[in-house]
């Protein structure tokens, strides 16, 4: 069973490789969901080599000692499974969902790359996946409206030389720079069986998956050296309000709000993932009410103005990102943002947490209603937390929360000085235009009137 | 690594859940119970898309289907109260179907059906609230089509056909502008209040009263009508033909290259869906191995049918580095070529054939998935063994079924390749293709 089904049917081993497996149960028959978890993400990265676990990432797939390159993807495809891979500042996940007599080849896959990965590494397949990097960058970053905000407010957030000051993305200097020693290095120092969760959901018994797991995964030896954790202390406050302004062809002003909030998994980040659902998330948040419905000032982005960014090893942020209505100027709604954001420390009531409550939890329980966000999860759950159990409990602890917490944390949270705002505003040519056009409509709202 | 590569070993034989129908009033209730899953998900489907539209109100479906969201008591209402239920709202139209619900925990099944009923049967529609909505639709277009990517399909419409289909579903940046708060109040009472549409429900339905739950959505609303079918026309212009529409300072070109199909009762779906899967549905096909892993141009490329009751559209799609637009076109119609020329392989047949029978569980693996399939039947006319049909066609599938795919269904002689770029950079290099004649248009142009 998925979801709350899954309680108390989870199992947890861990090889003597220190590889950790977790087995739960899914709800719909015949697939198994495989997700692993590497505990290396973008925050290990240096000066110079921004990019790197991210284009890594993509290297994975490409080879290894006993897997052509193509054919990871290629055998998955063939099984009609789902396959993908991500990477975020703190940790690299692979996973694919594939029909449940094909499992044994997919743990194979899985141990071969871990395993002989240095053995099938080119330069042609370096160069050619540095080109797709690239153009990944382009399409999600540099050509895409608004799509380095994330990359400056990491910029502003974290100070130079901190693991979480770049994106995962990298620079195109840095991607350049990239050379085959570098991968293999990389994947000695990172990519070791004692660095890694493994999570199977399907409805095999426990000790069926843990037999195939060892057999493939066990000779595999743990890292001979475990590289340093960079140190993601935070030795000052943000020394806020700061701010970038971006004046580019968007189509409407954008305002960008961040705060530095608590790291993932302390009880001051729950009350501020509430908070942020207090303040944006749903129709019933408070900014959607206000700027969308009731002014409205701001574009209708369905209820989705204010969300956390979790890290796990440093301070996370809290964001709150709207876009202007036509007519409406950077300035105006950047104003009226920070009106709306400072009313919360004023009070929550009672009925805004409940309805906060209920639409992370919806969000939660869908996340892990299928078997590959199950897998995801609780992989997610022990390689951050070793605690599998918390993928499926994680909305119980958003239920002792008080509206007095939630009140609190926005006094101390939202306040100039832990602020800083990246602003986007179309560029004069357009914005003359706007101006323009708003002229015109109070001039003809102004006949209308005399008329 | 001592092991050698495992065997796959057998796979077990998939069967799709066979839906519970039951006839409710004027509706029927077609559900999957899936034990253990306690997040459900509902659905209505009202046989209205946008193809059925009024041409003189263009976007009503698109608006109306906004406007709901401000629930039975106006000023977007609907969605705070499912949200104190833990439910979140569905509703959007697409070409064939009006297509509203709810994912909700089993537990709260009942009240949010009530609440989603209410929001269907009987919205405020205030005026206001429509025009706002109408204005923040019409915002939106522009803001959604900031992204070249959006543009570049949305620019599509107009080159393939005449009539509805040439303007977005959301009746484009013009039409939409001319929807009055009456022509949605009409729409809405002529299509969502009066017919009954056919509700689909899947999760764990142990203790769920189906027949409880269609006289609430149903409630004593009429069958919904059989629905006419005319074919569109398709514009007049040479083919193939380039259009670039005009997005100064782009890094990157987002390019389609798309041409029209049969519909979705006339193609036979595992031979033209197997061939477009062949050519850029999946990571290792013929496109996405050229264009990303062996050139380098994008970080992905892709292609599928999109196929409608009355009509269908075939299209090529990706984002590529400015400098390399017009090598992209010429080397994607170049493997467009190849495949007509000399078919499959036999590993590509085996792909295809395998990814669609075997892997069927891994489809079908949410409430949700299943519920979506549950919509496609009831959208067109499906009948309840659909999904398992289909599968036997694809174990049936030949070499010579793809092959001929590839010729049929195939066609780059009739295609439109849509550019979103900076044409400035690119006129030359495009004329250099000769793909056909080249007509440059700015976003504001398209849609008048």
């Amino acid at each position: 069973m998925t979801g709350i089904g899954a309680a108390g049917r989870l199992v947890q081993y861990r090889l003597e490789n220190g590889m950790r497996l977790v087995t739960a149960p899914a709800s719909t028959g015949q697939v198994a969901a495989v997700n692993l978890w590497y505990g290396v993400g973008s925050r290990h990265e240096v000066p110079g080599r921004t990019g790197f676990a991210h284009l890594f990432e993509h290297l994975m797939f490409q080879g290894s000692g006993n897997v052509a390159k193509g054919e990871h993807f290629e055998e998955i495809e063939r099984l009609g499974g789902d396959i993908n891979a991500s990477t975020s500042s703190d940790r690299t996940n692979y996973y694919e969902t594939v029909p449940a007599h094909a499992l044994d080849r997919i743990l194979w896959l899985e141990a071969d790359r871990l395993a002989t990965l240095r053995d099938g590494m080119t330069q042609e397949v370096l160069d050619n996946q540095r080109d797709v990097v690239k153009n990944e960058r382009r399409q999600r970053y540099d050509n895409q409206p608004y799509g380095t905000a994330l990359e400056r407010i990491l910029r502003l957030a974290y100070p130079e030389g901190h693991p979480y000051h770049h994106p995962t993305i990298g620079s195109m200097a840095d991607l350049d720079a990239a050379d085959l020693d570098y991968v293999k290095s990389f994947h000695k120092a990172h990519y070791g069986p004692d660095n890694c969760v493994i999570t199977v959901v399907s409805e095999l018994d426990p000790e069926d998956v843990r037999a195939r797991v060892e057999k493939y995964f066990g000779d595999i030896p743990a890292r001979e050296v475990v590289p340093q954790a960079p140190d993601a202390v935070l030795r000052a406050p943000l020394g806020g309000p700061l701010r970038d302004l971006v004046v580019e062809t968007v189509p409407a002003a954008g305002v960008f709000l961040c705060y530095r909030a608590p790291a993932y998994g302390e009880r001051g980040f729950d009350v501020a993932h509430l908070l942020s659902a207090v303040l944006g998330q749903g129709q019933g948040s408070r900014l959607y009410r206000s700027l969308v419905v009731d002014r409205p000032i701001a574009a209708d982005d369905g209820g989705a103005a204010a969300d956390v960014l979790p890290f796990r090893y440093t301070d996370s942020l809290l964001l709150v990102n709207m876009l202007a209505r036509e007519n409406v100027d950077g300035d105006t709604l950047e104003a009226e943002i920070l009106a709306e954001v400072a009313k919360v420390a004023q009070g929550v009531t009672e009925e805004e947490l409940d309805r906060a409550r209920a639409v992370l939890e919806r969000d939660h329980l869908q996340s892990i209603s299928g078997p590959a966000g199950l897998a995801d999860a609780i992989s997610s759950c022990t390689q951050l937390f070793d605690d599998p159990e918390l993928a499926l409990t994680w909305p119980a602890r958003w239920q002792d929360i008080t509206a007095e917490e939630v009140r609190a944390a926005a006094e101390r949270l939202l306040v100039d000085e832990n602020r800083l705002v990246v602003r986007f505003d179309p560029e004069p040519a357009a914005a003359a235009e706007a101006l323009e056009a708003e002229a015109q409509a109070s001039a003809a709202a102004a006949d209308a009137a005399d008329a | 690594m001592s092991q050698n590569r495992p065997d796959l070993g057998t796979p077990a034989s998939y069967t799709f859940p066979r839906p519970e129908r039951i006839t409710v009033g004027g509706g029927t209730v077609v559900a999957i119970d899936v034990p253990g899953q306690y997040l459900a998900s509902v659905r209505l489907v009202h046989p209205y898309g946008g193809a059925v539209e009024p041409l003189d109100a263009m976007g009503v479906g698109a608006l109306t289907s906004e406007v709901l969201e401000d629930g039975p008591d106006g000023n977007s209402s609907l969605a705070p109260a499912l949200e104190r239920h833990g439910a979140e709202w569905v509703s959007r139209i697409n070409w064939d179907g009006f297509i509203t619900g709810v994912d909700v925990p089993v537990g709260r099944l009942g009240e949010a059906v009530r609440l989603f009923a209410d929001a269907v049967r009987r919205p405020a529609l205030v005026p206001d609230d429509i025009v706002r909505r109408r204005e923040q639709l019409l915002e939106r277009f522009w803001l959604e089509a900031a992204t070249a990517s959006t543009l570049a399909m949305r620019s599509l419409g107009g080159q393939l056909f005449t009539g509805r289909y040439a303007t977005p579903l959301a009746g484009g940046p013009v039409k939409l502008a001319d929807i009055t708060p009456e022509a949605v109040a009409a729409y809405h009472a002529d299509t969502l209040a009066s017919v009954a549409g056919t509700l689909v429900v899947v999760g764990d339905l142990s203790g769920v009263d189906l027949v409880e739950l269609g006289k609430t959505v149903f409630g004593d609303t009429a069958p919904a009508p059989a629905r006419t079918i005319t074919e569109p026309a398709p514009p007049p212009g040479e083919l193939p033909r380039v259009l670039v529409v005009d997005r100064p300072g782009s890094v990157q070109s987002a390019l389609v290259i798309a041409h029209r199909a049969p519909s979705r009762s006339q193609v036979d779906l595992p031979r033209a869906e197997g061939i477009g899967e062949v050519l850029g549905g999946m990571f290792t096909s013929r496109l996405n191995l050229e264009l990303r892993e062996r050139l380098g141009y994008t970080y992905g490329a892709g292609a599928r049918f999109d196929l409608r009751r009355d009509s269908g559209v075939f299209f090529m799609s990706a984002q590529v580095e400015a400098d390399t637009t017009a090598h992209s076109i010429t080397s994607s119609l170049e493997q467009v070529a190849k495949l007509r020329e000399g078919g499959v392989t036999e590993e590509e047949l085996t792909a295809v054939r395998d990814a669609n029978t075997v892997g069927l569980p891994v489809t079908y693996s949410t409430a949700r998935s299943m519920a979506g399939a549950l919509v496609d039947m009831v959208v067109h006319d499906l009948p309840d063994d659909h999904v398992d049909t289909v599968r036997a066609g694809y174990e049936r599938l030949t070499k010579k079924d793809l092959d001929s795919a590839a010729v049929e269904y195939l066609r780059p002689e009739e295609a439109v390749v849509i550019v979103v770029g900076d044409a400035e950079r690119l006129r030359s290099p495009l004329a250099g293709t000769g793909v056909g004649p080249i007509e440059v248009r700015t976003p504001d142009e398209l849609w008048v």
